[in-house]
């Protein structure tokens, strides 16, 4: 674990020692001015906000900081996760081998060890307990003596193992009072449970740590969408106001413009969170957490495609309202509104998350566009959704993208080009001219 | 005449390539064909004509059935005063605003976002992202106007050389003061070599070195066969640049022909200086003669047809002894009021 945190520091210093010196030679910089991984006018568009966006100095401290916090929840727990103790049993008079058979059963039900010591007497046996040298006395086989009182919320592993051991104890004797043969006893005692079958069939069983990374999931989605839609809303805004676009649309047609912008934060986003998602899975895997046991490999799979819708079909939304606006002041009061139904969707997840179990009106919400990106990936990680409900629910937010595209690309180009104050929405749709 | 008349291939990155062959034409790559009258290095036949302009804002008509053309190799002043509709007749030209009625063309034909790509334009409002670097931003532009990366970049470097941006060519736009973004604005505008460069309000806010280069840049575009339309209303500037000039107001036009047409057509001017007169008193005695400036004792007067020059030589005379007696052109600054009267 050190020496991996080692490696991981040593490699970003030889990245950033080779990054700065190519960089001053000027290589790198050209390479990164000239890179268009897209073709056509609405691709230079993508390329040069790819870049810019990269280049910033937000996107750098923002993707460290995510990627800090998607460590410290990954490495965070591991740390609690302490070794179970080994028990350490007092005797007190003979104990039977099957009597020890029973403490060795409890022990491995609760998924720890024992220790074991004879006693002299009672007296001694009470000593050890008052110096804690022992956790547990057995005073010949049919009485438990401990030095502690358990509370209901005691989740330590004495807690679990002495009533165990207790109820386990007082089933044997029963069975031998009941003059079973020895084998008899121990068929009985060491009988397993029988397996639970899923009516869904492959629904792999929702664990502690998928609940974990689908919350983690859920917040990382929820800032990625706010952050990107922010950029969007701005970067149309700035275009608007510093007259550039004017220069732009001389050149390339108002829906290249945006569609370009749109591709190129897109592909932002969608790198950022791949970037994210393999650093988890990597550190998850290194430090051996429960972060990815269970539902959560698909749970974030599903974030990840819902990142990409959940960004489709807000973003149109944004670069419309960014292109009714000229000042800041005038972005804020448009981007309330929007975020709303984004905030409800987030905040009805997080809640359902918690609690373990999704309600009806919940299960609704997964298929309702703008809360869908929250509430689907949720479903998933609950594993009560089928792949067809799945696909139904990203049909719905395709086709609900496909007309909020065209509506706010109709309210862009009336837009963009209306300077002076801000445009209101009924003049736009009111009108067709600039 | 005739012979002297090429057809040549245009290299987006600018300037004229030889007569090439297809093959030739594929190697160069982003080319078109243009013809070139050959004694003069201008294209011909490359003009814009903006016929019936009409431009309605409510019950404010913009434009009011606005006809003028923008012939190739001529660098073309466009004057009227504030709100006249200069700007909106602009951002036609590029379809930056929808029409109620007329037609741009190009050559002839209705423009087309292709035709565009080869415009250049420079906006009243500048038009610049200011967090991006200045070569980025050039490069970017002029890649929109479908030149190569290789192209694009070549050019940006030799456009903010020419344009004395060199050493700001990795600056953010924000940190630059408002003359050198207006260059960048200008090298935004030159460099993919448009055929057809508009500017609105280009010579606003630069120094005299700024407006010096400013003028040559636009007289050689010219003379390489670009139409340059630009507006200003720095008339003395706009005078010694410009080869034609059409002047609208409230959206019409009012008047239009070349410099030499415009100031040499209407009444007489004359100056006058009697020495020791500084308020040119004796001239309003003169039937027939207005005084239209008086500049340190020397009075520029207005002619009528039939006003005789001897009658007012003796007129001036009579008021004390001549040292300047000179008939003048009509100044463009003239020419504008008396236009727009």
């Amino acid at each position: 674990m050190r020496w991996l945190a080692y490696a991981l520091v040593a490699g970003a210093l030889v990245v950033r020692l080779v990054w700065r010196r190519r960089w001053r030679r000027g290589r790198l910089r050209h390479r990164l001015t000239n890179f268009v991984p897209f073709t056509g006018d609405i691709g230079l568009v993508a390329s040069r906000e790819v870049r810019e966006r990269v280049r910033g100095r937000i996107f750098r401290i923002g993707t460290i900081f995510i990627l800090l916090v998607v460590a410290a929840a990954i490495v965070i727990p591991t740390f609690n996760k302490s070794r179970p103790t080994a028990e350490h049993v007092g005797v007190v008079g003979v104990l039977t081998g099957s009597l020890r058979n029973q403490i060795l059963s409890t022990a491995k039900g609760v998924g720890t060890t024992f220790t074991m010591t004879s006693e002299a007497t009672v007296a001694v046996a009470r000593k050890e307990l008052k110096s804690g040298a022992v956790d547990v006395v057995i005073v010949n086989g049919d009485q438990l003596v401990i030095d502690r009182a358990f509370a209901a919320s005691d989740a330590s592993t004495t807690a679990q193992f002495v009533p165990s051991l207790a109820v386990r104890i007082g089933q044997y004797r029963a069975l031998r009072a009941a003059r079973l043969s020895l084998s008899q006893t121990a068929t009985l005692t060491h009988a397993r449970a029988i397996p639970v079958t899923s009516l869904i069939r492959n629904s792999p069983t929702p664990s502690r740590g998928a609940a974990g990374s689908t919350i983690i999931g859920l917040v990382l989605l929820f800032t990625m969408l706010s952050q990107y839609n922010t950029w969007i809303l701005m970067g149309v805004m700035e275009e608007k106001s510093s007259r550039v676009v004017e220069v732009l649309l001389a050149t390339v047609r108002p829906i290249q413009l945006l569609a370009g912008k749109v591709l190129g934060i897109g592909t932002v986003a969608i790198a950022q969170a791949t970037l994210v998602v393999l650093f988890a899975v990597g550190l998850a895997n290194a430090v051996g957490s429960s972060f990815l046991h269970g539902t959560a490999p698909l749970a974030l799979a599903s974030t990840l495609v819902w990142l990409v819708l959940g960004f489709g079909f807000y973003c149109w939304v944004y670069a419309a309202a960014g292109s009714m606006a000229e000042r800041q002041d005038q972005v804020q009061s448009l981007a309330l509104p929007l975020s709303l139904p984004m905030l409800f969707g987030y905040i009805m997840s997080i809640t359902t998350a918690s609690s373990g179990s999704a309600s009806v009106p919940f299960k609704i919400l997964a298929y309702f566009p703008p809360t869908a990106p929250f509430a689907m990936p949720i479903l998933v990680s609950f594993g009560v959704v089928t792949w067809w409900q799945f696909t139904a629910s990203a049909l719905i937010s395709v086709v609900s993208t496909y007309y909020v595209a065209h509506f706010a690309s109709t309210v862009y180009q009336r837009a963009i080009l209306r300077t002076g104050r801000r445009v209101k929405i009924r003049e736009v749709l009111s009108s067709t001219s600039q | 005449m005739a012979s002297l008349v090429e057809y040549r291939w245009r290299r987006y990155g600018g300037g004229n390539v030889d007569f090439a062959t297809p093959h030739a034409f594929r190697r160069e790559g982003r080319c078109s064909l243009v013809r070139v009258d050959v004694s003069k290095g201008a294209t011909l036949g490359s003009s814009l004509r903006v016929d019936g302009l009409v431009r309605r804002f409510g019950s404010l008509t913009a434009l009011d059935n606005l006809s003028f053309g923008v012939p190739a190799g001529q660098v073309v002043g466009f004057l009227g005063p504030n709100g006249a509709g200069k700007t909106t007749t602009m951002r036609a030209v590029f379809g930056l605003t929808d029409l109620d009625a007329g037609t741009v063309t190009w050559n002839g034909e209705a423009v087309t976002q292709r035709q565009r790509r080869r415009f250049g334009y420079m906006p009243e409002e500048r038009g610049l992202y200011p967090n991006m670097v200045v070569s980025d931003q050039v490069e970017y532009l002029g890649r929109l106007h479908g030149m190569s990366a290789l192209d694009a970049s070549r050019e940006t470097a030799s456009w903010l050389e020419r344009l004395e941006l060199g050493e700001r060519a990795h600056s953010k736009v924000e940190v630059l003061s408002h003359g050198n973004q207006q260059r960048v604005q200008l090298a935004a505008a030159l460099v993919h070599s448009p055929d057809l460069l508009v500017l609105d309000e280009p010579l606003a806010g630069l120094d005299p070195t700024g407006v010096d280069i400013m003028g040559s840049v636009l007289k050689e575009r010219a003379r390489a066969g670009c139409s340059v339309l630009f507006s200003s209303h720095q008339l003395d500037q706009v005078e010694d640049l410009c080869d034609s000039v059409v002047i609208i107001g409230h959206g019409r036009l009012v008047a239009s022909g070349t410099v030499d047409e415009l100031t040499t057509s209407g009444p007489r001017r004359l100056v006058v200086r009697v020495e020791g007169d500084r308020d040119a008193r004796w001239a309003q005695s003169v039937a027939g003669v207005t005084m239209s400036e008086l500049d340190g004792g020397a009075a520029r007067l207005v002619l009528s047809e039939d006003v005789d020059s001897d009658a007012v030589l003796r007129a001036a005379m009579g008021a004390g002894r001549v040292t300047e007696f000179v008939f003048q052109r009509r100044k463009l600054s003239e020419v504008f009021r008396e236009a727009l009267v």
